[in-house]
C-alpha cells in the first residue's frame, strides 16, 4: 500500500545574502517526506538550517532569505512556486506553526479569546471540501485509529475532535462563516483540548495572566484552530522548564494521536526527540546527515555527527567529577563554499574523500538514510563513545564565600512584591564547585547577582573569607569585586558590541589597576591563551566569534582580576551541546590550575552533577535540598528534586517502541 | 586543557564602518551629492557671483539669461544668482552652528539626567516646558526679546533641537543600561562614569547620527519660515527664506524670482533626508 506522502520536500536549497553582499547557503539539498499523522523531529545545532528549513516550507523566510532550488510538495502542490494568496490559504489552515518563545508570541493587549477569534475568523470561511479534496482517500495510514471512534463526517476526511462546529458538516463551506457565538464556543473547545482549566472564564484573560507553559498551550490551540494537516513546531519547549516541557510534549503527542495531525518538531534536544517523535532527521551545516526511525537512529547512529551529538548529551547517570563529552571544533561557516562533507573537519573518522566529495543521502537500510561515504560501507556499528573520563581535581580547601539568610525582594509599581530570594544560606570552599539548579523563577540568577554584588541584598549576610561584605563601602566593594567575578549566561548580550575583544578583557585590568598600562596587552594575550583563544583575536569585535568563543572571552574577562570565586550564571545554556562540553571542560581545568571556587548555576541537572562537588536545589527563592552531587542525584530527599530528576529527558527511546516500526512496515 | 579553539581567520582585515557602507548606497550617494552641491555653492559664493548680494543695478526684475545676470535680477535690481549663493551661505552658517549646538546641549542634559534621578526630573520638565511652545510662537517670542537678526534664529533652532536630542539619548542610555554587558562591566569593577562614556554612549549614539541629518532638514525649514515672516535675518542681507518672501508679490510676473531658493531648499532637504534614511536603514539592520 503506497499512500502518497502528505508533504514531500525535494532538493530544497535556501540562500541568504549577508550584509556585505556575499551569498550564504543556509540549507543545501534537503529532501524528506512526511506522511499523514506522522511525527518527525528535525534535530540539529544552531546554524544547522533546521529552523530555516521549517520557515522555507511556508515561504516565510526572513530578510534576504529565498528558496534557490528544489520543491515543497503539499499533496502534490508545489508551495515553493505557489502564489502569495495561495500560500496564505495554506498557512494556518493546512500547516500550522508554533514558535519558540511563548512569552513574546502573544500580543499583550489582546485577550486570549481575541487571539483565538482572530485565527478562527481568518480560517472560518475556508472551503473545507476544496482543501480536503486532494487528500480524500489518503486517510488510510496513521490517522485511521483517530477517526475510528468519532464517526464519519460528510466528506469522510474531516478529522474531528468531538467538534460540533456549525457549518462544518455542510458540503459547501463557503456559505457557513461561523458567527461570533460559534467562534467563541469553538475557542473554548480549543482551550479545553490543550488542557487550559476552566476555559470559559479564562477566555477573557490576557497573556500575562498565564504561565509560560499555559501560553505555549494557547499558541498550540491557535495553531490547531485552522485544523491543519501539519503542525510545525519550532523549538516549542526550549524556553520552558523541564517539567513544563514534559507536559507540552505529552500534549503534542496526544494531539497528533487524536486528531491525526502530522507533527514536524524542530529541536536541538535529543531528549525531546526520543520523547516525542517516531522519525528523526538530523541536520548539520545546512544538510541532512541522517534520517530514520527514532528508535533505530538513537540506538545505532550511522553518521558520526549523530553519534557525537548523542554522546554529547549530558546523562544524569554520569557521576560527579567526570568530563562531559563534546565534539571538538566549531560548526562550518556557511558563507564559504562546501567541497566535501560539512562535518569532515570535526569528524574523528574522516577520510580523504570526505573532504573532496559531498556525500549523498543514501539508504543504508530499508528505513535509515545517512549522508556519509564511509558509513555506506561500514557493517559494524560506530564505536561507542568512551566512558566519561575522571577529572583529577584537588579536594576543596577552606571556606571562601558564605551566605547567611540572604533575602531579595523586587517591588514593582502597583504590583505585588516578588520575593526572589527567601533566606538563602550556602558556603563555598576554595577549589570547590557548588552547583545550583532550579527552574526559571527559582531565584538562582538573582542569587548569582547578589553574590557578585551586582544587586544589593535586602537582608542576610555575605561573608568573604569570614569578613562581612554584605554592604561594602566604595573601596571595599572594589576589593570584593576583585575577588568575586562572574560569567554570564548570554555570550551575545554580555559583551559590549562596540569594543574589541582585547578592550573587553583589558577593562577589568584597567579598573583594578593590577597590571601596569604598558603590560596590559601582554596580559590580555596571556588571558586569551588561557581560555583557549588565539591572542590575535584581541583586535576583533565580538560579532566575528561563535557563541562558544564569545563565552571564552567572557571567561577571560572574569579571570582578568585574578579572582578567587567565579560565579557562573548558566554559562552553557545558550550554547550547543557539542560546544557546551568545551566550555565546561575549560572551567574545570581553570579551577584545577588556579584553585578557583566555582558557583555553577544551570537548569540542566545532568551537567550540574558532572561538574559539581555539591549541589543545591532552588525552588521559589529557597534552597530546598543540598548535598554531595552523586548522593543528591541518586537519593533525592525533597519531592521537588525528585520531580526535577524525573522530568529531565534522556536521549534514549522510552521503550524500543514497536509502534513506529509497525507504521514503517505498513507504508513500505 | 580541552582542544584549543582557534579563532577563525579574519575574513576581511577590517570590515567597513557601517556609516561608510550606508553612505555608499545609491540613496546615500545621491543625498551626499545633493548636499555637497548646495554646500559647495554656498562656500564658493564670492567666487561664483560677479556682483555683491546687495549691489543694485538699473535692471529690475530682469529675466534669466540677462547678460551679467544669469538668473536675472530682483525688484530692486540686485543680482539673483549672487543673492541665492550668499543666501545659501547665510543659511548654512546658521544651521551649522545651531544644530550641533542644540545636539550638544541636548546630549549634555541627557547625560545629566542619566547621572541622577533628581537631575532626570529637572531635565525632563525643562524639556516639557520647551516642547509646550509651538515652534513659531517660540520664534516670535524670542525675536520679540532679542530683536530680528541671526542670533534669534540660532537660538530658536537650538532650543527646538535640545529636547529632541536630549530625549533620544536619554532613552538610548536607559535601554543600554539594562543590557547584560553593562552589568558585566559593573561586576568588572569599572567606575560609573567610565561605564557611561565608554560602554553605554557608543551603543546609544547611532540614533543621534540619524537625528542630526533629520534636524538639519528641520533647521532649514525653521530658518526659511522665520526669514519668510520677517523675524529672521535682517534685510538687506539675503537668506533663502528672505529671497523667497521677497519674490512672493511678483510670482505672477516673474516666477523665476522664486525658483532659485525653492530649488535650493528642495535639493538641500531632499539630500539631507536621503542621507538620514540611508544611515537609518543601515543602523536598523
Amino acid at each position: 500500500m503506497t499512500a502518497p506522502p502528505l508533504l514531500e520536500v525535494q532538493g530544497l536549497d535556501v540562500g541568504f545574502t549577508t550584509p556585505d553582499g556575499r551569498p550564504l547557503h543556509a540549507v543545501r539539498d534537503v529532501s524528506f517526506t512526511l506522511r499523514r499523522g506522522e511525527t518527525l523531529a528535525v534535530v540539529g545545532e544552531s546554524g544547522s538550517g533546521k529552523s530555516t528549513t521549517a520557515l522555507a516550507l511556508l515561504r516565510m523566510l526572513p530578510g534576504t532569505g529565498r528558496i534557490t532550488g528544489g520543491s515543497v510538495l503539499l499533496d502534490g502542490e508545489d508551495l515553493a512556486t505557489a502564489a502569495e494568496d495561495r500560500l496564505r490559504e495554506v498557512r494556518g489552515a493546512r500547516i500550522g506553526m508554533i514558535f519558540q518563545d511563548p512569552m513574546t508570541a502573544l500580543n499583550p493587549v489582546l485577550s486570549i479569546g481575541r487571539h483565538l477569534d482572530e485565527v478562527l475568523r481568518a480560517h472560518g470561511d475556508r472551503d473545507r471540501t476544496a482543501v480536503n479534496g486532494a487528500g480524500t482517500g489518503t486517510g488510510t495510514s496513521a490517522s485511521t485509529d483517530a477517526r475510528a471512534g468519532t464517526g464519519t463526517g460528510a466528506d469522510g476526511t474531516a478529522r474531528r475532535r468531538k467538534s460540533t462546529r456549525p457549518g462544518k458538516a455542510t458540503p459547501s463551506g463557503k456559505a457557513a462563516r461561523p458567527g461570533k457565538a460559534a467562534r467563541r464556543a469553538r475557542a473554548v473547545e480549543l482551550l479545553r483540548l490543550v488542557g487550559i482549566p476552566d476555559p470559559e472564564r479564562r477566555l477573557d484573560d490576557h497573556p500575562h495572566q498565564f504561565s509560560g507553559g499555559q501560553r505555549q498551550r494557547i499558541l498550540i490551540a491557535m495553531a490547531l484552530a485552522g485544523e491543519p494537516d501539519i503542525l510545525l513546531a519550532d523549538e516549542p519547549t526550549t524556553a520552558l522548564d523541564a517539567t513544563v516541557q514534559d507536559q507540552i510534549l505529552t500534549l503534542l503527542g496526544e494531539l497528533t494521536r487524536t486528531t491525526g495531525t502530522a507533527l514536524v518538531l524542530i529541536t536541538h534536544n535529543m531528549g525531546v526527540v526520543a520523547r516525542a517523535c517516531e522519525r528523526v532527521l538530523v541536520m548539520y551545516g545546512g544538510t541532512v546527515v541522517e534520517d530514520g526511525p527514532t528508535a533505530e537512529v538513537l540506538a545505532r547512529p550511522r553518521h558520526p555527527y549523530t553519534a557525537g551529538l548523542l554522546a554529547a548529551v549530558p546523562r544524569l547517570s554520569a557521576p560527579s567529577g567526570t568530563r562531559l563529552t563534546g565534539i571538538p571544533g566549531t560548526p562550518p561557516d556557511l558563507s564559504l563554499p562546501l567541497a566535501g562533507c560539512a562535518f569532515a573537519a570535526r569528524c574523528a573518522l574522516t577520510e580523504d574523500r570526505c573532504r573532496t566529495t559531498a556525500p549523498p543521502l543514501a539508504a543504508l537500510t530499508d528505513t535509515v538514510r545517512a549522508a556519509c561515504l564511509p558509513a555506506a560501507e561500514r557493517a559494524e556499528p560506530l564505536p561507542p563513545p568512551p566512558p566519561p573520563a575522571r577529572i583529577d581535581r584537588p579536594a576543596p580547601g577552606a571556606v571562601v564565600l558564605a551566605a547567611e539568610g540572604l533575602r531579595k525582594t523586587y517591588r514593582g509599581r502597583g504590583r505585588r512584591a516578588f520575593t526572589a530570594l527567601d533566606g538563602v544560606s550556602l558556603t563555598l570552599a576554595a577549589g570547590e564547585t557548588l552547583g545550583i539548579v532550579g527552574e526559571s523563577g527559582s531565584g538562582k540568577s538573582t542569587l548569582a547577582r547578589v553574590l557578585a554584588h551586582a544587586h544589593p541584598s535586602d537582608g542576610g549576610r555575605i561573608l568573604l573569607d569570614g569578613k562581612d561584605v554584605t554592604r561594602p563601602g566604595r573601596a571595599e566593594l572594589h576589593a570584593v569585586r576583585r575577588r568575586v567575578q562572574m560569567v554570564f549566561q548570554d555570550p551575545y548580550a554580555s559583551l559590549n558590541p562596540r569594543m574589541t575583544v582585547g578592550e573587553i578583557v583589558a577593562e577589568p585590568l584597567r579598573a583594578f589597576g593590577t597590571v601596569a598600562p604598558a603590560e596590559r596587552a601582554g596580559r590580555v594575550a596571556e588571558l586569551l591563551r588561557l581560555v583557549g583563544l588565539d591572542p590575535a583575536a584581541a583586535d576583533r569585535h565580538p560579532r566575528s566569534f561563535s557563541g562558544g568563543q564569545r563565552q571564552r572571552v567572557g571567561i577571560a574577562r572574569a579571570l582578568a582580576p585574578e579572582p578567587s570565586v567565579l560565579i557562573c550564571d548558566e554559562p552553557v545554556s545558550a550554547l550547543d551541546v557539542s560546544v557546551q562540553a568545551q566550555i565546561v571542560g575549560l572551567l574545570t581545568d581553570l579551577q584545577r590550575d588556579l584553585g578557583l571556587a566555582l558557583v555553577f548555576i544551570a537548569h540542566d541537572l545532568a551537567v550540574v552533577r558532572q561538574v559539581s562537588h555539591r549541589i543545591a536545589v532552588m525552588h521559589e527563592g529557597r534552597i530546598v535540598e543540598t548535598g554531595a552531587a552523586d548522593e543528591l542525584c541518586e537519593r533525592p530527599r525533597d519531592p521537588y528534586t525528585r520531580a526535577l530528576l524525573a522530568a529531565a529527558p534522556e536521549p534514549v527511546p522510552v521503550t524500543a517502541a514497536p509502534v513506529p516500526a509497525a507504521a514503517e512496515a505498513v507504508s513500505a | 586543557m580541552t582542544a584549543l579553539t582557534k579563532a577563525a581567520p579574519p575574513l576581511a582585515r577590517r570590515p567597513r564602518h557601517p556609516y561608510r557602507a550606508a553612505l555608499a548606497t545609491g540613496r546615500g550617494r545621491t543625498g551626499l551629492a545633493l548636499v555637497g552641491l548646495v554646500v559647495l555653492a554656498g562656500l564658493l559664493a564670492p567666487l561664483l557671483s560677479g556682483h555683491g548680494p546687495t549691489d543694485q543695478s538699473a535692471l529690475t526684475l530682469a529675466g534669466p539669461g540677462t547678460p551679467g545676470h544669469p538668473l536675472g535680477t530682483d525688484d530692486l535690481g540686485r543680482d539673483l544668482l549672487s543673492r541665492l549663493l550668499h543666501g545659501i551661505r547665510a543659511d548654512l552658517g546658521i544651521i551649522a552652528v545651531a544644530v550641533p549646538l542644540g545636539a550638544l546641549l541636548g546630549c549634555l542634559s541627557a547625560l545629566a539626567a542619566a547621572a541622577h534621578p533628581i537631575a532626570d526630573t529637572v531635565v525632563q520638565r525643562a524639556f516639557d516646558l520647551i516642547l509646550a511652545f509651538p515652534g513659531l510662537i517660540l520664534a516670535l517670542a524670542i525675536t520679540a526679546i532679542l530683536g530680528p537678526g541671526r542670533l534669534p534664529v540660532i537660538a530658536v533652532i537650538t532650543l527646538a533641537e535640545i529636547p529632541v536630542f536630549g530625549r533620544l539619548l536619554r532613552t538610548g542610555i536607559l535601554v543600554q543600561r539594562g543590557r547584560e554587558y553593562v552589568t558585566a562591566a559593573r561586576v568588572g569593577g569599572i567606575s560609573g562614569g567610565r561605564i557611561l562614556t565608554r560602554h553605554i554612549l557608543p551603543n546609544a549614539a547611532d540614533p543621534l547620527v540619524v537625528q542630526i541629518a533629520v534636524s538639519l532638514t528641520v533647521a532649514v525649514f525653521i530658518e526659511g519660515a522665520m526669514s519668510f515672516l520677517g523675524v529672521g535675518v535682517r534685510p538687506p542681507e539675503p537668506t533663502l527664506g528672505a529671497v523667497l518672501s521677497q519674490a512672493m508679490p511678483y510670482l505672477a510676473q516673474a516666477p523665476h524670482f522664486a525658483v532659485g531658493p525653492l530649488v535650493t531648499v528642495t535639493a538641500l532637504v531632499l539630500g539631507l533626508s536621503l542621507v538620514a534614511e540611508a544611515l537609518n536603514r543601515e543602523i536598523r539592520r
